[in-house]
């Protein structure tokens, strides 16, 4: 009789979930379902399904107005580029900090800390000016260089993981005469890998939706990221929503396809990272 | 000695690239901010530089737009925690129940995080649109109730700017807390079910006391990131209508790079870093004070 209930319960709340998570996604829908039919019938009927009008042609509007091919180029090498610095300067800085516990490390691990106080916008009138002497401005050099000083984040969270990973292993390679380099990437790096990959979706999600940079120091579209082409269609396509919400839905699909890979990573990602803080 | 530091020398190579992108991406623009806005700095020449004194942050405190950034920022990190904080939790306790489809609920309430919140803005323009696209006054015309005009109306533009938020930034933070209860053990539950606890006093006194290291990262993340909020309301309300929704990140910009007026400009960061500096300052001696507990 008590299980009866429970289970009847549990279905109730099960239907009232998913209901939730309807209500939760009827804005991506709208996005989506809007991009198939004609502007006409998506003013008129913004739910329906566009089962008798199905089109394409906004797409291929879409596609033919905005850089999709050169801006995913400049997203993809910004993100890659600046991600593998981070991990591999951010990644050597805490194990030397971890392993070698001395004064000056420890004044370092607290000079690194206080980064976490700096947000970016106080940083960004100098950074303008050092940017345009060094000749950065408006490129995707220069994006790169912007986003290696998020390495401290990365530091920050290998520093937490390297305390709790055991080092006879490496002490007995040091011994037998492995150079430093060598053994950090052949014995300590693989062994970073579950905090690897938490900064790794870290950072590609936030760099790859990153605005603020792009949108202050790079002005010509062939520098543009996929979010620029967002920001610039705005004015492009302000009397055409529909072709609007496609270029919307182009630039999402890279960072979707990402989500749905990383997906378990994603959410355990965050609750190691909750736990530890 | 001389073999101490030979010793040593590989490890300072390992810390020196990251020693050297911090410091002059980051530490030395911070000081050189902090500086500037003591000088009558012109936005390009460092040489000539007039010690000024305070007159920029009097500059500040007198514009009415800066002071009006200030106090959305300062409100809009005090409501939004709070409000993000009382839906996330409830959230979390249904994502950690033994439902079938709970992998497919983690998901989508995850889900609007991961787009660019700019996309999101642009988005949710549209749907709280008074035309004929918008979802929103369709859906409450279906009632028979008039069109809000959600993006016009100060009051209704900053509810708006912390709903859309709201519902990107929930489903994330359920899951900092998720992580919490499942490492809760399932003994207290049963011990408490034989004591005869209600549901709601095993939350009482079993969950939300747990749950408190927990609520110390996503709450501190909430007022961090909503102190430096810039892109959601850029996107969606373009700060307006008049200055309701003008964040300060948003007037720090605005004021250097459109309006070149850089005094105003590094006076508002300079406050700015002293706001964030003392949260974080405060979040670390929590921090160390649970860890010693």
């Amino acid at each position: 009789m008590v299980e009866s209930k429970r289970t009847w319960k549990s279905y109730a709340g099960e239907v009232v979930m998913l209901l939730l998570c309807a209500v939760f996604f009827i804005p991506f829908y709208y996005m989506l379902v809007n991009t198939f039919k004609p502007a006409k019938d998506a003013t008129a009927s913004p739910l329906s399904l566009p089962i008798k009008t199905f089109t394409l042609d906004l797409y291929k509007e879409a596609l033919n107005t905005i850089n999709f091919w050169s801006s995913l180029k400049n997203s993809l090498i910004i993100t890659v580029v600046s991600v593998i610095i981070i991990v591999v300067i951010g990644s050597m800085a805490a194990y030397a900090i971890e392993r070698r516990k001395n004064r000056l490390t420890k004044f370092l691990a607290f000079y690194f800390l206080v980064g976490f106080m700096v947000p970016a916008q106080t940083t960004l009138i100098p950074l303008f000016n050092l940017m345009s002497s060094l000749k950065l401005q408006n490129s995707v050099l220069g994006m790169i260089v912007l986003y290696t000083s998020w390495c401290n984040f990365a530091l920050f969270m290998y520093q937490g993981f390297i305390g709790n990973v055991p080092k006879d292993l490496e002490e007995a390679a040091l011994i037998d005469g492995c150079g430093l380099w060598k053994m950090y990437w052949k014995i300590a790096f693989p062994l970073l890998k579950p905090v690897t990959t938490t900064i790794v979706i870290f950072d590609v999600m936030w760099i790859w939706n990153d605005f603020m940079m792009p949108y202050l120091f790079i002005s010509s579209s062939e520098n543009f990221t996929l979010i620029m082409e967002v920001y610039k269609g705005v004015g492009q396509f302000s009397n055409n929503w529909t072709v609007m919400l496609c270029t919307m839905v182009i630039v999402l699909i890279p960072i979707v396809i990402f989500y749905l890979i990383m997906q378990k990573h994603i959410i355990g990602g965050i609750t190691a990272g909750a736990v530890k803080g | 000695m001389k073999v101490k530091i030979r010793k040593e020398l590989p490890y300072i190579g390992f810390i020196l690239p990251a020693f050297i992108a911090y410091t002059v991406l980051t530490v030395i623009p911070l000081v050189q901010t902090l500086g500037l806005a003591f000088t009558n700095w012109d936005g390009y020449s460092l040489k000539d530089l007039d010690f000024v004194g305070l007159s920029n942050f009097k500059l500040v405190f007198s514009d009415r737009t800066m002071r009006s950034a200030l106090f959305n920022t300062i409100e809009y990190s005090i409501i939004f925690p709070v409000l993000t904080t009382v839906f996330a939790i409830p959230l979390s306790l249904a994502l950690n129940s033994r439902m079938k489809t709970r992998n497919l609920q983690r998901a989508v309430f995850f889900f609007p995080s991961v787009p660019s919140a700019i996309i999101l803005g642009y988005l949710w323009a549209y749907i709280l649109a008074p035309t004929s696209n918008g979802l929103l006054n369709k859906f409450l015309g279906l009632f028979g109730m008039k069109p809000i005009l959600w993006l016009a109306i100060p009051g209704w533009a900053k509810f708006s700017v912390m709903m859309v938020n709201l519902w990107s930034q929930v489903g994330w933070h359920a899951c900092i807390y998720l992580a919490q209860l499942q490492s809760i053990p399932v003994d207290y539950y049963e011990a408490a079910t034989i004591d005869g606890a209600t549901p709601w006093q095993k939350f009482r006194y079993i969950t939300f006391p747990l749950l408190a290291s927990a609520m110390t990262t996503s709450v501190m993340l909430l007022m961090l990131n909503s102190m430096k909020l810039y892109d959601l309301p850029f996107a969606l309300t373009s700060g307006g209508p008049g200055t309701s929704t003008t964040m300060v990140s948003h007037n720090i910009i605005k004021s250097a790079f459109v309006e070149k007026q850089y005094g105003k400009a590094t006076a508002m960061s300079a406050i700015f870093f002293v706001f964030i500096a003392a949260i974080s300052v405060v979040q670390l001696k929590v921090m160390r004070k649970r860890e010693v507990e």
